[in-house]
């Protein structure tokens, strides 16, 4: 190692000590020229072993030579200059051998270095090679991936099946010989069939477009025809306008509200139409008769078919609204926009009702008219009604008799329970909270009553189980209520006017007795009414002998309530009468309290027990020719009997001095019968005595 | 006073016909059956409710049980409408009503099984009359098997239950009979009337022994309610009636009046029952005397007037020993002790 190191210093110290002794060695170095390329050949032909040999050997004669030098020059003498100047030039000689030694290790490392070069450059192409058949491998791979992913359109096209194709397909695209084995041809030939079908279905469709073109043409030219048979037409209708009055065929008039009825709501709509059919065919029932102008049943429009159009115009509506609010502040001036008014106006606007209303006029027999009025209320989605009851006659209106037609009360409980204080849609309890309205009835008087009847007639229906989202008028359901609502709605007005005559003779102590109904009573009746007069709910509640009715639920204050006072002599004998709304098919309910001899109640005395069960349960036997509209005079009536009765057959006390008040005059077979000992109340018509029940 | 007024519900025209028979129903009569844990009741329309008093009484009673089992319509073929059931008694296996002139048998097993067809009926002979004379009291004579009927026609007649034929009639009465009792130790009948007069049968020879006339003896005479006798009771030689003229206890074999129970209302019906007397009438109360003439205790019912009292002291069925008071309602209440009302059946 060390001699290889110092074979390499050696060079550069040749270099370094050359450099500057250029000019010096310029001759050498030309000679050098061609002993270099002579050495370059020497190098290959000589072995590298044995000069390193050479060289191991040299140094050794250089260093004894040295040495002997050395040796020599220390023991000094003139002999020894001679053995010396020898000695230098043997070691020149082997300095010369060292040089052309380290010239050729210098060329056999160059050498060296060149073929490692050449190898690696060569290396290195072959890499490079590799590298670019890799990556030619890799793009080849993602071409074949590519090729394997691709899409082709013919698969998104909704072919006709296999068995279709080689049924319809002609052979001469089919080439089943081909195809069949081969599902690449084979699909090739389903798409020339399917481009084959899709070219002559284009074509269909041309020509049907050309048809329709054609078709509408004709249709233009058959829609001019008709416009101009429009003025033509109603020409003839004007013409013919006074034919139609005088053969009182009011086609015309019909028709025009059938055009107005097309603005109606749909609640109304329905209502309109339902009772328009139901009128009519009340009148075809009738027609044995020649067409009379006065139907029992008139259906008519009222208000303004514009406001109603306007309706229908959401954008311009809205705007209508601010402008009418506006020129509504400006008219009142004093208003200001308090969060008072405007929740006032927003009530104003829940409660606001369509502009048209349907009139019913029902007639009833005896001329008298009973006029509903239907409204709709568009924002809370229900309708109302008012009635009005209008006579042939002028009545004179007796005292007790002042709410029996009122408009207020004249319809309450149609149907039993139906009040008609509430609304119907339970969603609008929830709209009224949003404004601050507690209940409807506050409104009730100004708009109508929202009785459950005028939804069904209007077809609305809210179930209270399951609330719907949106109510639709429906025909059928107010269809199934026309006839039974018409026919409920007359008896009403028909009892009511005969209540209201005979609360005017009740008020001056008559109690009017038909002649069909005298049966019902002895000839001789002793005991007067003499009062008749209507008491408030709360009063009638507060009488301390009607606990029993109110307990058992029959004072409710829908009821209208009154009070007769009948006498016979020093005994009086009141009565409080429940008059249900749904009178007369649902019975007055009487309460009695007589004044003689101390006071006797149901519950002190079984005997007036009787009596009111004898008016009240065995009302049927007083009700009268149908429609039983004398039972509440049968029954006042029976009352004066029963305290006949029950006056004169008063067991008399045998202590005390004197007549009898009351002489029995009545017929009776027994005095007392049974455990409770009442007394005969019940009378036999044609024998005239009194019997027990 | 104030008073819950009870929300109106709305009524139709059957519901309103329905709560004005309710309100005007009276409850004449009751029977305790045979097994002692049903309770018949007869109203003034004629029908019969059979109640379980078990099923009311029991830890898990609702509603419903206090309701009847079945109610059942008592028709009378001879009448053109349906008498009141004034009477009723059970024997071990029937149930007796009666009401307008007839006595009918019903079978107890039958009833409850809702089949409800009457057995047998039977009537009096009658004197003809315009008016179907009524039962107002039907009384049971263990020994001899025989049903005693009275009311209308001022008789009493006996009937053999084994053969439903009237053995004999007993006359004296001069108005129509209210009640009977009988004389347990001997075979002897007591009868109280319209006419006044406590009447004392021999029921061997069929003749009137002992006649009080109770309205004649200033202590308990009441002119202005009338001299009839409504109720009667009597326990071996004490019997107490009452009426018209005040409740009094008599001693039979000396004919006095030994308490006069101060009461005002005339009384209904009135029995013994241990040392008490129970008595109700006119008034929501029944009414617990002390044979001195105490009042012991009043206990209101729900009705405005008692008609009739029942005990039941059936030994089958100790549990269901009430005593059970019907009259001017369609309920009947119960009472579990004598203290207070525990609740109310209702037709």
């Amino acid at each position: 190692m060390s001699s290889e190191s110092s074979k390499k210093r050696k060079p550069k110290v040749i270099r370094s000590d050359g450099a500057p002794a250029e000019g010096k060695r310029n001759r050498s170095d030309t000679e050098q020229e061609g002993k270099y390329y002579s050495e370059e050949a020497e190098v290959d032909l000589r072995d590298p072993g044995r000069d390193y040999e050479l060289y191991k050997y040299t140094c050794q004669e250089l260093q004894r030579l040295m040495a002997e030098i050395q040796d020599l020059k220390s023991r000094g003498g003139k002999d020894v200059a001679i053995e010396i100047e020898e000695r230098r030039i043997q070691s020149c000689v082997h300095f010369m051998t060292l040089k052309k030694l380290n010239r050729l290790a210098h060329i056999r490392l160059k050498k060296g270095r060149d073929q490692t070069h050449e190898a690696k450059q060569k290396v290195d192409a072959y890499h490079l090679q590799l590298q670019n058949l890799l990556y030619e491998v890799m793009h080849l791979q993602k071409e074949i991936t590519k090729c394997l992913e691709f899409k082709s359109k013919h698969e998104e096209i909704d072919l006709v099946s296999l068995e279709e194709f080689y049924k319809e397909a002609p052979p001469d695209i089919s080439k089943a010989e081909v195809t069949m084995g081969d599902p690449h041809q084979q699909t090739l030939a389903r798409l020339d069939w399917e481009l084959e079908q899709r070219k002559r279905l284009a074509e269909k469709y041309r020509e049907c477009l050309s048809n329709k073109e054609k078709i509408l043409k004709e249709i233009e030219v058959k829609k001019e025809y008709l416009s101009s048979l429009q003025p033509r037409l109603n020409s003839i209708m004007q013409a013919s306008l006074p034919v139609q009055e005088y053969l009182f065929m009011p086609f015309d008039q019909a028709h025009k509200q059938y055009e107005t009825a097309r603005h109606l709501p749909p609640p109304l709509y329905v209502l309109f139409v339902q009772a328009t059919a139901y009128g009519q065919a009340c009148a075809h029932m009738k027609s044995s008769q020649p067409p009379r102008q006065d139907k029992t049943l008139s259906v008519a429009i009222e208000g303004s078919v514009d406001e109603a159009k306007a309706l229908f115009k959401p954008p311009e509506d809205s705007q209508d609204d601010e402008s009418d609010s506006d020129a509504e502040e400006e008219q009142t001036t004093r208003r200001r926009p308090t969060l008072g008014v405007q929740l006032d106006d927003k009530r104003k606007e829940m409660l606001k009702r369509h502009p048209l209303s349907v009139m019913l006029d029902l007639k009833c027999k005896d001329d008298s008219v009973l006029h509903l009025t239907f409204y709709y209320l568009m924002n809370l989605n229900i309708m109302t009604v008012k009635a009005k009851v209008t006579t042939a006659m002028e009545l004179i209106t007796p005292i007790s008799a002042g709410d029996l037609l009122s408009p207020d009360s004249v319809l309450s409980c149609l149907y039993p329970g139906d009040h008609g204080k509430k609304t119907p849609n339970p969603a609008n309890q929830y709209q009224f909270d949003k404004v601050g309205i507690l209940t409807l009835s506050d409104y009730v008087l100004e708009l109508g009553h929202p009785y459950l009847w005028v939804q069904k007639l209007g077809g609305l229906h809210f179930p209270k189980e399951q609330p719907q989202q949106t109510v639709i008028a429906d025909h059928s359901l107010s269809a199934s209520h026309m006839e039974t609502t018409m026919k409920l709605l007359k008896t009403r007005v028909q009892s009511r006017l005969a209540l209201h005559k005979q609360f005017a003779s009740l008020e001056h102590g008559i109690v009017p007795v038909t002649s069909d109904c005298q049966y019902l009573f002895p000839a001789k009746v002793v005991s007067r009414l003499v009062k008749w007069v209507t008491v408030a709910h709360e009063d009638y509640m507060e009488l301390h002998f009607t606990k029993d009715i109110v307990d058992a639920g029959l004072a409710g204050d829908t009821n209208l309530y009154y009070m007769a006072l009948i006498e016979r002599g020093t005994a009086k004998l009141q009565a409080a009468v429940v008059l249900n709304p749904g009178y007369s098919s649902i019975p007055p309910v009487f309460q009695l309290c007589l004044n003689w001899k101390g006071e006797k109640t149901n519950s002190n005395d079984d005997n007036i027990r009787a009596m009111e069960g004898e008016v009240n349960v065995c009302y049927k036997e007083l009700c009268g020719p149908w429609p039983s509209h004398q039972l509440l005079t049968n029954q006042l009536q029976r009352l004066c009997v029963l305290l006949d009765v029950y006056l004169e057959t008063e067991s008399h006390d045998d202590s005390v001095e004197g007549p009898k008040e009351f002489p029995q005059e009545k017929m009776c077979l027994r005095l007392f019968r049974g455990p409770s000992r009442m007394k005969p109340f019940k009378y036999n018509h044609p024998q005239g005595f009194f019997s027990h029940r | 006073m104030e008073r819950a007024v009870p929300l109106a519900v709305p009524l139709g025209q059957t519901e309103v016909f329905q709560a004005l028979q309710r309100l005007h129903m009276t409850i004449f009569s009751q029977s305790v059956s045979p097994c002692g844990k049903f309770l018949a009741a007869g109203n003034n329309y004629g029908q019969i409710a059979i109640f379980s008093l078990s099923s009311a009484l029991s830890s898990e009673a609702k509603e419903e049980s206090k309701k009847p089992v079945v109610t059942f319509q008592v028709l009378h073929f001879s009448l053109a409408h349906d008498g009141p059931v004034y009477s009723m008694v059970s024997t071990d296996r029937h149930l007796l009503s009666a009401g307008d002139g007839e006595v009918k048998a019903w079978l107890w097993a039958e009833m409850l099984k809702k089949g409800c067809k009457e057995l047998w009926r039977r009537q009096p002979p009658y004197r003809t009359s315009l008016e179907v004379p009524e039962i107002n009291a039907l009384l049971l004579v263990p020994k001899e098997n025989s049903l005693i009927l009275a009311g209308g026609d001022c008789q009493l007649h006996t009937m053999d239950l084994e053969t439903g034929t009237f053995t004999r009639v007993l006359r004296g009465h001069t108005d129509y009979i209210h009640c009977l009792a009988l004389r347990e130790r001997s075979p002897e009948v007591l009868s109280g009337g319209e006419d006044g007069a406590v009447r004392l049968w021999d029921l061997r020879t069929a003749k009137e022994v002992q006649t009080i006339e109770v309205y004649k003896h200033e202590e308990c005479s009441r002119p202005h309610n009338g001299r009839w006798i409504g109720c009667l009771a009597t326990d071996s030689d004490w019997m107490v009636c009452g009426g018209g003229p005040a409740l009094t206890l008599w001693h039979l074999r000396s004919s006095t009046p030994t308490t006069i129970f101060p009461i005002r209302a005339p009384q209904k019906h009135v029995t013994f029952y241990q040392d008490l007397i129970l008595s109700a009438g006119q008034g929501r109360c029944v009414n617990q005397w002390q044979l001195s003439g105490e009042l012991k205790a009043q206990v209101p019912g729900s009705s405005p007037g008692l008609l009739s009292l029942s005990l039941n002291q059936q030994p089958a069925a100790p549990e269901c020993k009430v005593l059970t008071a019907a009259g001017n309602s369609c309920r009947v209440d119960v009472f579990t002790n004598l203290g207070y009302r525990a609740f109310s059946l209702s037709f």
